[in-house]
């Protein structure tokens, strides 16, 4: 299969024009600030700049990169910065939706795990004292300054089922699944903006 | 760098720190902007428990708090992007994503560890085990009295916890990745290696029985004071405040580069606990992390502690069981030694 078909998805390629004129050397002049970040290294020849990142800083403006290729080719129509820089946060995002829908499922099969182990030994059980019809008391100041009464607690057994509903809801995990899709796609299209209007403007800087 | 003396420590001789309110910058811009950061804080304070005292049974419910809660957060991530405190700290994707994979962590597989062996667990266990009943006189108390019982002991046994971690080795290895956070966001108070966010969520409240709007109160008070921990937003908070609860200064300082800064401020809600024990200390701090502000990915805050563990074990045991080098002054140098 062809990596590129799915390599889009942590991969980012794009490409600048040149100034007029503007040499290779001088281009990565230009954008050699960006390679000089905590943790970053590079490698120039004469046409290409190879870089790698690592741990690199929050405050890094390319820190969702974690290396990349850039390369000047020159035609007929002038020079044109070619880049191609990946990104394993991309590819986390990505992924993350699998892990969470991966938790939503461990959720609902635990849930009903202890359910026939729950159903099992419930004829075990003694039948339970009805001790629950007592008044909830509730302190004279809260009376006074008009707080609601506390409802009558509910009897055990409904409650605790409900509460144990609550514990195997796999809604958030599937919450988190969505939050993370979107902020894959926000990421996917801001990030190659963001580092395309990066290199366009140091280019253009003096 | 000289620091400043507070008490018998000097903090700040490491990494530039600001100590004493006094020399604590405040909110630029006009009047209405000087009002808003000045009130705000505890305007949704006091609103929020006006509403959780008042509000009808019907409403006051934990699904009403879920919803209340994510709005808020979803305001206070709005107004970091709008009014950062520091242009050091601003949110970034790659920042916002990593938090909230933390965040769905807890919402999601700690939850469920949380359910099999946390302090609800635990605490019906060794309920059940000396046959011990709830102190259910509790519930007769009146009820902000036990809202604030219920966060004041969770933010008691969260102050020793904690300042357990910065004490010893064992506890300090999963804690420690929460340290190397350069920089406060809303949500980077879930940033943190799982078994550290494991144990920092352990508590005795199980231990006693309170009304459940009580529990509602208390986790308005989180809400209105402890989410402005990792916050990147600057207030003029009222002097009584910064008294009584922990404000993102007083947090700034104790995710300080500098050593000394690091041991204060331990606890989540209530300044006034470290105040009584002398581990506070009033500043604010805008270099933060470890090993010289060092970003952890992932991958690494996740293995840490096991790692940093094992080459300490090794370091210490290795000369006569693993045939490596003695445990020396080069492991004291480690960046996971812990904050003694």
């Amino acid at each position: 299969m062809n990596a590129r078909l799915i390599d889009w998805i942590w991969h980012v390629r794009g490409s600048l024009a040149l100034a007029p004129g503007q040499s290779s050397d001088d281009a990565f002049d230009r954008l050699d600030p960006l390679f000089r970040e905590t943790g970053t290294s590079h490698e120039r020849t004469a046409d290409t700049l190879v870089f790698r990142k690592k741990d690199q800083a929050a405050q890094d403006r390319m820190s969702v990169f974690d290396g990349g290729v850039l390369q000047v080719e020159r035609g007929a129509a002038g020079s044109v910065l070619r880049y191609h820089l990946t990104s394993r946060a991309l590819l986390f995002c990505f992924l993350a939706p699998l892990l969470f829908i991966a938790f939503g499922q461990l959720t609902i099969g635990l849930g009903k795990l202890e359910k026939s182990s729950a159903e099992s030994s419930k004829t075990e059980k003694k039948p339970k004292d009805d001790k629950k019809d007592v008044e909830v008391p509730m302190n004279p100041i809260d009376k006074a300054l008009g707080a609601p009464a506390p409802d009558k607690p509910k009897k055990d057994g409904a409650d605790k089922d409900k509460k144990e509903d609550k514990k195997h809801s796999p809604t958030s995990a599937y919450v988190f699944a969505g939050i993370f899709a979107a902020l894959y796609l926000v990421g996917r299209i801001l990030e190659d903006r963001l580092v395309k209007s990066l290199f366009r403007k140091k280019l253009l800087g003096s | 760098m000289d620091g400043v003396r507070v008490g018998k420590r000097l903090i700040g001789t490491q990494a530039p720190v600001t100590v004493g309110w006094e020399n604590i910058p405040r909110v630029e811009g006009g009047p209405v902007k000087q009002f808003i950061f000045t009130w705000f804080q505890p305007t949704v304070l006091f609103a929020l428990i006006a509403f959780w005292y008042y509000a009808p049974n019907s409403i006051a419910k934990a699904s009403t708090a879920m919803m209340l809660g994510i709005g808020f957060r979803l305001l206070l991530v709005g107004l970091e992007f709008a009014f950062p405190r520091h242009d050091s700290w601003r949110l970034t994707w790659k920042e916002v994503a990593t938090d909230l994979f933390y965040v769905g962590l807890g919402y999601t597989i700690l939850r469920i560890i949380d359910g099999y062996i946390g302090d609800g667990a635990m605490v019906e266990g060794i309920q059940h085990a000396f046959h011990w009943d709830k102190f259910a006189w509790f519930t007769g108390l009146p009820l902000l009295l036990q809202a604030f019982l219920i966060s004041f002991i969770f933010d008691f046994g969260q102050y020793w916890m904690h300042r357990g971690m910065h004490n010893w080795y064992p506890l300090w290895l999963p804690h420690s990745v929460h340290h190397y956070i350069t920089q406060l966001n809303i949500n980077k108070g879930a940033v943190g290696n799982p078994v550290e966010l494991f144990l920092i969520g352990l508590g005795v409240g199980g231990f006693f029985d309170f009304l459940p709007r009580a529990f509602l109160l208390a986790g308005a008070f989180g809400m209105a004071v402890g989410s402005y921990q990792h916050i990147n937003v600057r207030f003029n908070s009222p002097k009584w405040w910064r008294f009584l609860f922990h404000t993102t200064e007083h947090h700034s300082l104790h995710h300080s580069q500098d050593f000394e800064a690091s041991r204060s401020n331990f606890t989540n809600t209530y300044i006034f606990i470290d105040r009584m024990f002398g581990t506070c200390v009033d500043g604010e701090a805008e270099l933060l992390g470890m090993e010289g502000g060092r970003r952890m990915g992932i991958r690494e805050q996740m293995t840490f502690p096991f790692t940093e563990g094992w080459k300490t074990l090794k370091a210490k045991f290795g000369g006569t069981k693993f045939g490596g080098a003695s445990y020396g002054s080069e492991q004291m140098g480690s960046a996971a030694i812990p904050a003694e």
